[in-house]
């Protein structure tokens, strides 16, 4: 291997030059003009190029290095109520107005299909760039030093006694969006996101027993430093020691239990449980063929008790490293924070131009989202998170008065039912709380609950300097289906009383 | 969407270019698409859009070292580029161990499963078929949600080692959601085909919508082991999560439901119902697949259970070459139907004593690779069935169940015809058992 090599063509071919920007903002002016002369009340584009620079390795091996980009268009226009869309990786002035005609002959011939007129949320005329906050583009480290840091993650892991294979995988990804409204609005993006990520398993091969222990969902909206700064060999080395721990452990007794949860895990509760149940579409109904519904009803803001009085939920696309951080949205409104679960009371949804005005709001959160040039936008989540404690409130004061219970960390499987009532989480590491001090691990655990009991058991919220951020790169809705990175930060929380099942089948 | 000629051509400029970088061995593939949908919730059209797409990638070694790139500009170039990128990353990767040269000239069977209507989308006559499912929505006093896709796409693909392949797929599909006024009813169901003029959306919206109809006012019941009769659709939730478990390489590695004590496999053992059969073929009539495996290897019929035997794992070209044997021509789609004569799902509920009618499953996960372990939640359609008549609704229920398990030689009751639901063909099942662990709220 060649020491130090950036490859070359990636930083010539791929960063945009001002004529780029310029012939892009000709065609976004092209597609909109022709939008407007065939009838469109309201169009807007999205112009993208996404660059994905991945690595993934085995054990002490690359499987696999590579990079693709794809650029194109997408336009959405409003026609006599209805909306219609049309996308090309074709960026030229001719594709763009052919996208127009197809955008506005789609909306036409559905037009027979609605039943009520299309009314979107006043938003500011805004002429702007943003790029996310990072200290050094992915892009530009050489290749060797990315390869060197995935063999040393691997082999870490691998030195630690019983361990049987490590897989990790780091992924860069770029996006540059160009976003440009019949409105005025004219906005240039840039995001910058790492998600490295890793699994060990440990296998006898005697018993043909094995268990794995994944370290994932720790993608940030940040650049290089992140692998560089963060102790990825530490977390690595005890990833080896736990699924090795795991292996020999004894399986839990299933019953109810007192469980303090990590921010780890607590950040995939808030998103199934809190997160997808305070979508706007969801609740009237637009979901329903696919991810479903919500258990709360679109007149339920400030009228219904979500969880106990100490829990407080924010939605936040300015949240620092969020996955779902953005200076704009989809439709060019400003990044918003703003109070979900206000002293344990439900209070606000997440709502897009078209959402809030059905539940009388005058503006939008900003929640609209396209996971791709060529995907439709819709309310996508934003960046959903738990307020820690005013005062400090640490671990171990949160194990304190559990007389049996246990400390749930990590991703296991995770699964809620289509109105975000039922759900059952699985950790990725598990151990017992014996009156209130930490003991051995156990398997085979999950908890499993219903959404307004779970969060009016939480009694005990960490401090701010147990606050953590963990995200989920690949949350999926709508159809077809598009996929949203996203953000949870949380302190550990304790729920009492909590039913575990133990999930382990007979061998 | 490209021609063949026009695909190879690309094919063919990518390599040259990259065999000019320095490429000793390369792989290009190209696909070109286009997809159509139209999305209604709340008796209304919601979204409605088109995408058209081009992908390209351009995998090369030398001296054993691999790059891979991807791009979707098909100009002058951009293709240039595209293999200049893919030999530079090459040129700093370390050696690929597992490097298996590319393919050579090979046959493939005709590919079947293309249908030129499903390409090219008339939109009104997708609205008057939408128009008609929501007439039937208003007519039965329940609210719609929907679904209407189509897609088609053609594929090539061109190794410097002479392989040359070309084939053109689609695949349309129409699914619905009825939701009584009440709230307290719902019912799903989905339908695909290759050929859009052959997707039934009428007869999909008329059992979406009698679902509705009849699952209103469900009474709760105490979570437990049942009898169930699954019907396709919830075949289809879960059968995924054992059709991804045939890899060799990691049964061979102690870490899959197939792997066996000592290092072994668990292949040659009766480890379902000797009535069920599971296989993959290209050919096959109502579910045609894109005659090559995703490394290239002519597909064709690949039996994964015979009899209840576990009678194949998945071999992919570097896990073969290490066993001395041949990679296996599939899987490309499963399709697990019965030894004996199929039963009715009206049949199946006649002979039941007591159990569960269950429409379809969601948010179903793995919780137990050991055991193919999975948790989820029926959901749009359960009834309770009380000597041999569906007698009321009932609330919808979480469930932990094995796979292995449930379609162990004692399990499996009756087995259904296998219906289409792309990839797969699955037949409505009877089983003895079936663990269910806690209510669900939803509806």
């Amino acid at each position: 291997m060649i020491a130090g090599t950036c490859v070359p063509v990636w930083a010539d071919v791929y960063q945009p030059t001002p004529a780029d920007d310029a012939a892009r903002a000709e065609v976004a002016e092209v597609a909109l003009a022709r939008a407007a002369a065939l009838g469109a009340s309201y169009a807007d584009i999205r112009i993208n190029r996404y660059r994905r620079e991945s690595l993934a390795a085995r054990e002490r091996q690359i499987q696999n290095m590579s990079r693709s980009m794809s650029y194109g268009l997408g336009l959405r226009v409003l026609v006599n109520g209805a909306w219609g869309f049309s996308a090309t990786n074709r960026v030229e002035p001719g594709a763009a107005r052919a996208a127009a005609e197809q955008a506005v002959a789609i909306a036409r011939a559905n037009a027979v299909l609605t039943s009520r007129k299309i009314v979107l949320a006043d938003a500011d005329r805004v002429v702007s760039t943003w790029t996310s906050a990072f200290r050094r583009d992915p892009f530009e480290v050489p290749l060797d030093t990315k390869t060197a840091f995935l063999m040393k993650l691997n082999e870490t892991a691998l030195a630690v006694p019983g361990v049987s294979f490590v897989s990790s995988q780091i992924l860069f990804v770029d996006e540059q969006k160009y976003f440009a409204s019949s409105e005025g609005s004219r906005i240039a993006q840039r995001m910058v996101r790492t998600y490295p990520q890793f699994t060990t398993t440990a296998a006898d091969r005697a018993s043909g027993d094995f268990q794995t222990r994944v370290v994932v969902d720790r993608a940030q909206l940040v650049g290089y430093e992140y692998v560089e700064d963060y102790p990825w060999q530490r977390e690595a080395e005890r990833a080896g020691h736990e699924v090795v721990e795991k292996l020999k452990s004894r399986p839990v007794a299933p019953g109810r239990y007192d469980i303090v949860v990590d921010p780890s895990q607590l950040f995939l509760a808030i998103h199934e449980s809190v997160g997808h149940s305070t979508e706007l579409d969801r609740a009237l109904g637009w979901e329903a063929n696919m991810a479903g519904t919500s258990f709360l009803e679109p007149s339920d803001a400030w009228k219904l008790r979500f969880g106990s009085a100490i829990v407080n939920l924010v939605g936040d696309r300015t949240q620092p490293r969020g996955l779902a951080t953005t200076g704009f949205d989809d439709e060019g409104v400003k990044a918003d924070r703003w109070h979900i679960v206000r002293d344990g009371m439900f209070v606000d949804w997440q709502t897009t131009r078209e959402l809030a005005p059905l539940v009388g709001q005058e503006r939008s959160h900003g929640c609209l989202h396209a996971d791709h040039w060529s995907s439709v936008p819709f309310a996508r989540m934003p960046n959903v998170s738990l307020e820690p404690a005013a005062s400090e409130v640490s671990l171990d004061d949160l194990f304190s008065g559990i007389k049996r219970g246990l400390f749930v960390e990590g991703r296991g499987s995770s699964s809620i039912d289509q109105q975000r009532y039922n759900f059952q989480f699985g950790g990725a590491v598990v151990r017992e709380i014996t009156n209130g001090k930490l003991g051995a691990m156990v398997r085979d655990a999950a908890y499993q609950s219903r959404t307004p009991d779970f969060w009016a058991s939480c009694d005990g919220i960490g401090g701010p300097a147990t606050y953590r951020l963990w995200g989920t790169s690949a949350d999926g809705k709508g159809e077809p289906g598009q996929i949203n990175a996203v953000s949870h930060g949380c302190p550990p929380a304790r729920f009492r009383q909590v039913t575990v099942l133990n999930t382990g089948g007979p061998l | 969407m490209f021609s063949r000629d026009a695909a190879l051509t690309i094919c063919e400029t990518v390599l040259s270019h990259a065999k000019a970088a320095g490429a000793e061995d390369a792989a290009v593939s190209v696909q070109s698409s286009l997809e159509s949908h139209a999305r209604m919730a709340a008796n209304r059209i919601t979204t409605s859009g088109r995408a058209e797409d081009v992908d390209i990638t351009a995998t090369v070694w030398m001296g054993r070292r691999r790059g891979s790139a991807t791009g979707n500009d098909s100009a002058a170039a951009a293709l240039k580029q595209l293999a200049d990128e893919a030999v530079q990353i090459a040129r700093v990767s370390p050696v690929h161990r597992e490097y298996v040269p590319t393919l050579g000239a090979l046959e493939y069977q005709e590919a079947g499963g293309f249908a030129s209507a499903t390409a090219d989308v008339d939109l009104d006559l997708r609205a008057a078929g939408l128009e008609a499912v929501l007439a039937a929505c208003r007519t039965a006093k329940v609210t719609g949600a929907a679904f209407h896709t189509a897609r088609a796409s053609a594929s090539a693909a061109a190794t410097a080692h002479g392989n040359r392949r070309y084939f053109r797929s689609s695949e349309a599909g129409f699914s619905l959601t009825a939701r009584s006024e009440d709230g307290t009813g719902s019912g799903y169901f989905a339908g695909d085909h290759f050929d859009l003029a052959r997707l039934d959306s009428r007869h999909i919206a008329e059992q979406a919508v009698g679902k509705a109809v009849r699952s209103r006012q469900p009474k709760p019941i105490e979570p437990g082991v049942f009898p169930v009769v699954l019907e396709p659709q919830a075949v289809a939730d879960l059968i995924g999560f054992l059709a991804s478990s045939f890899d060799a390489r990691t049964a061979d590695e102690g870490r899959s439901a197939f792997s066996a004590k000592g290092g072994k496999t668990r292949l040659g053992e009766k480890l379902f119902n000797e009535r069920i059969n599971l296989y993959s073929d290209p050919m096959h009539p109502d579910l045609p697949a894109v005659p090559a495996t995703g490394e290239g290897i002519p597909a064709s019929r690949l039996s994964l259970i015979k009899s209840g035997v576990l009678e194949n794992l998945e071999y992919s070209r570097f896990w073969a070459q290490e066993h001395k044997r041949e990679p296996t021509p599939g899987p490309v789609n499963y399709i697990m139907e019965s030894s004996q004569p199929p039963t009715a799902v009206d049949d199946m509920i006649e002979g039941m004593e007591r159990g569960l009618l269950i429409s379809r499953f969601w948010y179903v996960r793995l919780v137990d690779p050991r055991t193919i372990g999975l948790t989820g939640l029926t959901r749009d359609g359960l009834w309770w069935v009380e000597k041999g008549r569906i007698s009321h609704p009932v609330r919808n229920l979480r469930f932990n169940q094995s796979v292995l398990a449930m379609l162990a030689p004692w399990n499996v009751e009756a087995i259904g015809a296998p219906q289409r639901l792309s990839p797969f063909m699955v037949p409505a099942l009877k089983l003895a058992a079936f663990a269910f662990t806690s209510m669900s709220d939803a509806i």
